[in-house]
């Protein structure tokens, strides 16, 4: 059963699924969580400053910034407090799923990589808006943004290994049906044809 | 089946919210927390039951409708709301989690077994 569970997907010389891969993202996440957790505290006005041992009061400035404000004006909530949910869904999502989620699970992974890689993309967007519109730093944001970033590394050999798969069932038998049918993870001759393409490939 | 307990322990903080929030004077948000509070775990304990193990997905329902409270009841959202918002999308990112997440799909565990 373990054997089956946690063969190596090629190109890469790993499971991308296998929990070894997972758990690291998953304790990343959550420190990332924690960081945020700690902003929106500042945000919400539960402590007087937020930490930040690099550019002093600059937190401060650009947590309770114009920019800021407009963004709680439009979502309803503080940005802090959407990177703490963000992040938690992270955590969650990368810890569902068993070692052949890529497979068994390709819904679970997509939804993973959509949090993940637009997570990425918003971070370095909120990086952009600390030094171009509002003109400050914050120590503990860009701690979080270089995390998503890794987070987006790290997440994307799974993320590529369900897409190769569903790119097989679809390329083996041109169904949408069957390729539907893969996505949410049912299990038929043609999809366990597909897998086993793509586990029999070289690794490079 | 951890996604259903996680359910139930954010039910209970739903349930304290107008407490912790200092919204208790206020009944409609006691009333309203509470019955939401216990339609999630009446959900959630569904999907222990064989014949209704689906029924965490309901909670997406809840769950949007709490998020949609939050933020449209009161602009700008007062603290109370904008905990609706917060526990309303956490509950739509946990409700989707499998009750047996760890372990392969029905269907596919003959083939492992």
């Amino acid at each position: 059963m373990t054997s089956e569970l946690d063969r190596n997907v090629p190109p890469y010389n790993h499971n991308p699924s296998a929990w070894s891969q997972r758990i690291p993202i998953c304790v990343l996440a959550f420190v990332a969580a924690a960081i945020s957790a700690h902003l929106s505290l500042f945000q919400w006005g539960f402590i007087e400053s937020a930490w930040d041992p690099v550019f002093g009061d600059g937190s401060n400035r650009v947590l309770k910034s114009s920019t800021a404000e407009r963004m709680f004006g439009i979502i309803g909530i503080h940005d802090a407090a959407l990177g703490v949910l963000a992040y938690l869904g992270d955590a969650i999502l990368g810890f569902a799923g068993s070692t052949r989620r890529w497979q068994y699970r390709p819904w679970l992974v997509i939804l993973f990589g959509i949090d993940v890689i637009p997570l990425g993309i918003v971070s370095v967007v909120l990086v952009f808006c600390q030094a171009v519109v509002v003109g400050e730093w914050c120590f503990l944001c860009l701690v979080s943004a270089m995390i998503s970033l890794i987070l987006v590394y790290w997440a994307w050999d799974e993320v590529r290994a369900s897409l190769s798969y569903l790119r097989l069932v679809w390329k083996q038998n041109s169904s949408v049906g069957l390729l539907w049918r893969a996505f949410w993870g049912y299990r038929s001759e043609a999809m366990e044809r597909a897998a086993e393409t793509l586990l029999s490939r070289e690794v490079r | 089946m951890w996604g259903r307990v996680i359910e139930i322990m954010t039910a209970v903080w739903l349930a304290a919210s107008p407490f912790i929030f200092r919204a208790s004077d206020n009944s409609t948000f006691v009333w309203a927390d509470s019955l939401i509070a216990l339609l999630v775990c009446v959900l959630a304990g569904l999907s222990y039951w064989q014949p209704t193990r689906h029924a965490h997905l309901l909670i997406l329902v809840v769950g949007t409708g709490l998020a949609l409270w939050g933020r449209f009841a009161i602009s700008p959202p007062p603290p109370i709301h904008q905990n609706h918002i917060v526990v309303g999308l956490f509950l739509l990112m946990i409700a989707l989690i499998p009750n047996h997440a760890s372990l392969p799909p029905q269907t596919w565990q003959d083939d492992v077994a």
